[in-house]
């Protein structure tokens, strides 16, 4: 009896505060971006330039939010993927502990479909890998991953073009072929087996390996037997500082002739890699419009920053961010599924165009319900019906005495 | 030691050579002789890291998982020492009398407690994998989980007919082989050698015959730190690069090399590790090294089906 006086008060304050509670979160929507960097792991080369750039996008979008006057603060907590699908996952569930509503990266298919799987289909919560491997449509994902980076059907034309442009036409000529024994290494190698060979090229028994086994010397002996006119390599920054040492020791590699993917793509050749295993050697990555304003902004925006140099992927994880945002502004909510369902009308094919140069223009006129075309640093979005983007503008990048340099770009459709 | 015991090393080695000459005969020279050295590099890390493992499973019926971080941690003092201003020469045998130092600590700290409060098998498990994460995380909390090297030459090679090389390899089968040879004869020369060969075959029997067990206990610790550490810095002198998880990846072959040679058996340990490594790395020449870890494993599991014990392994008896 004695009990029943205090819980008439102590269930009525309980009530005023849940009230109260969903009353202000009805009110101030602030956004939480959810961020997930390779920071350690076998892309841990990846991971700064990824986490500067979705930072520098947080803080342009909170810009245009206070100019737009949309009462909103966006935020972002980032935790590290450390590219293993399970290290993912519980990465992503610290980021939606956190209040995340959607997530950017992460960086490898296999850690997407953990993500997808284990948490985000379920949540109708955006995903925006920068993984490329074509394993990742093979999930069923209801329409929440959106890829900010070509797949790589795209990615193995702009191979061959890279290919032919640096060592003439296929036809006669013998590649050499190594990858990791994994979704995208080992995708990578079939699909570009079957180009070379289309296009009249012969192609060596391709060697995958085990990216986790110590010694990779009878892998390197049997890549240069015979000579290959051409290597492709398909591999992570972490593993090549073993095969790239072993293919040196062989004496008869030649980094000249080996071409390499997008995960190859780092801006400064770490100590750890062998030097001579990568001088003259290119390679492709997804690029961005050089000419473009967007671009040209978004490298002095780089630059004024300061910190880490511009790598691969920096302006895709920066406009995945933004349309997090816009498309967040575009729902009126910051629920995850609302966001989904609002991303393809801040990227439409002629509606009035926009870049973050302009951010609160976009902002304001999303808002307002207005279809809006999102031009990327990145370049144009344009997601086909799966989430992939339909076109993939390509660099073709070259090591030289230790850097990474833009030698040209390729289109790949 | 009986005459069969002493005649399974002689028919082991037999059997490798013939495996060799059959492998030269098929593959050409060539190709077959650089996979047999490829091997041979990779079977003395694998052996030397062997024979810590199941010394501490002979002398104390321990499964140290932990094992495999104290190949990093001899890897990780290298570097630590050389960021101090310890030139390579000094630091090398500093840092493998410093793992040999964290195994006694182990021992003294964790393993003669839980020994003495009566530890169940469970227990002793779920301890060794607690500390192995302790020392792993310790060293990428110190040390960063980033790549990093050892500052060696890993490019220069030399040849030998049509067999190449690494430098840094070839140093690397030279330690390997003199320090395996150096340890079995002091195993079977030395008084304590003998001591903990016998402790490790029959700890009753050891005892009664008046074989003092701290003495045997503490000595296991050292040697197996000692060439936990120094198989640690081969391997990261042979492959280049390496991370803090490096140990916990070699561990299973590790683990593969002490079965297959006769858990508790160091002859067997070392035969062991140079089988796994052979056999990884003859498979290459058949198959498609994406299946070299498997047909490695697949050799392990058919000799384990003929020769249950291992290769030096004996039936035990029922008592």
């Amino acid at each position: 009896m004695k009990n029943r006086r205090f819980m008439v008060p102590f269930t009525a304050s309980m009530l005023a505060l849940l009230v109260s509670a969903s009353s202000t979160s009805a009110v101030a929507a602030d956004l939480t971006i959810g961020s997930l960097p390779e920071l350690t792991g076998p892309l841990a080369d990846s991971g700064p330039a990824f986490d500067k750039a979705t930072k520098l996008a947080v803080t342009l979008a909170n810009k245009a939010a206070q100019t737009a006057g949309l009462g909103m603060a966006i935020k972002i907590t980032v935790a590290d993927p450390q590219g293993d699908p399970q290290s993912a996952l519980s990465a992503a569930r610290t980021v939606v502990d956190k209040g995340a509503s959607c997530i950017l990266g992460p960086a490898t298919t296999g850690e997407s479909i953990a993500i997808l799987n284990g948490l985000t289909m379920q949540k109708k919560m955006t995903l925006w890998p920068t993984a490329s491997s074509e394993r990742l449509r093979t999930v069923k994902d209801d329409g929440t991953i959106f890829r900010v980076v070509p797949a790589d059907a795209l990615q193995t034309n702009a191979l061959m073009a890279a290919m032919i442009d640096g060592m003439g036409s296929p036809s006669g000529k013998t590649l050499a072929i190594a990858y990791r024994n994994e979704p995208y290494g080992e995708g990578l190698a079939k699909s570009v087996t079957k180009a070379w060979e289309a296009a009249g090229g012969k192609v060596q028994a391709p060697i995958g390996f085990d990216p986790q086994q110590a010694s990779f010397d009878s892998e390197a002996g049997r890549l240069v037997a015979g000579a290959p006119d051409v290597y492709l390599i398909v591999d992570y920054p972490e593993t090549y500082a073993k095969l790239g040492a072993a293919l040196v020791r062989t004496g008869k590699f030649d980094a000249r002739k080996l071409f390499l993917p997008d995960a190859m793509s780092m801006a400064t050749v770490p100590a750890n890699i062998p030097a001579a295993s990568l001088e003259g050697a290119r390679g492709v990555v997804a690029g961005s419009p050089k000419d473009s304003e967007a671009f040209k902004a978004f490298t002095k925006l780089w630059k004024d920053e300061g910190g880490v140099e511009n790598a691969a992927f920096s302006t895709n994880a920066f406009d995945s961010a933004i349309m997090c945002f816009l498309a967040s502004v575009a729902a009126g909510s910051t629920e995850p599924g609302a966001i989904r369902d609002k991303v393809r009308s801040i990227v439409t094919e002629g509606a009035p165009k926009f870049t973050f140069v302009n951010l609160a223009e976009a902002a304001k006129a999303a808002k307002a319900g207005q279809k809006i075309d999102y031009i990327g640093a990145s370049g144009q979005m344009r997601f086909g019906a799966n989430g992939d983007l339909i076109t993939g503008l390509f660099d073709v990048f070259k090591f030289t005495a230790g850097k990474r340099t833009i030698v040209t770009q390729v289109s790949a459709k | 030691m009986n005459p069969t015991a002493l005649s399974r090393p002689l028919m082991v080695l037999a059997g490798l050579c013939a495996a060799a000459a059959v492998l030269a005969g098929a593959f050409g020279l060539a190709a077959a002789g650089q996979a047999t050295v490829n091997g041979l590099v990779a079977g003395s890390y694998l052996g030397l890291g062997a024979i810590g493992l199941t010394l501490v499973f002979g002398v104390l019926r321990l499964v140290n998982f932990a094992h495999g971080d104290l190949l990093t941690a001899g890897a990780y003092f290298v570097i630590g020492l050389s960021a101090l201003g310890l030139p390579l020469s000094l630091a090398v045998p500093a840092a493998i009398g410093g793992t040999a130092l964290l195994a006694y600590a182990t021992e003294v700290l964790v393993w003669r407690k839980m020994r003495s409060a009566r530890a169940g098998t469970l227990q002793l498990f779920l301890t060794a994998i607690g500390l192995a994460l302790v020392i792993r995380f310790s060293i990428q909390f110190v040390a960063g989980g980033q790549a990093r090297t050892l500052g060696v030459d890993i490019l220069s090679s030399v040849e030998f007919g049509t067999v190449r090389l690494g430098l840094m390899q070839a140093t690397v089968l030279g330690v390997g082989i003199a320090t395996m040879a150096a340890v079995g004869m002091m195993l079977r020369h030395t008084t304590l050698g003998k001591q903990m060969r016998a402790y490790a075959d029959n700890r009753s029997l050891a005892e009664v015959s008046g074989i003092e067990t701290r003495r045997i206990v503490v000595a296991t610790w050292l040697l197996s730190g000692f060439l936990a550490g120094l198989a640690g810095l081969l391997y990261a002198g042979a492959i280049g690069t390496f991370n803090p998880n490096f140990g916990l990846t070699l561990l299973l072959s590790l683990f593969a090399a002490a079965i297959l040679g006769g858990i508790g058996n160091a002859y067997g340990a070392l035969v062991g590790g140079l089988i796994i490594g052979l056999s990884q790395e003859w498979a290459t020449l058949f198959f498609n090294p994406r299946w070299k870890p498997a047909v490695g494993f697949a050799i392990l599991i058919l000799t384990l089906l003929l020769l249950p014990q291992g290769i030096f392994g004996k039936a035990r008896r029922k008592s």
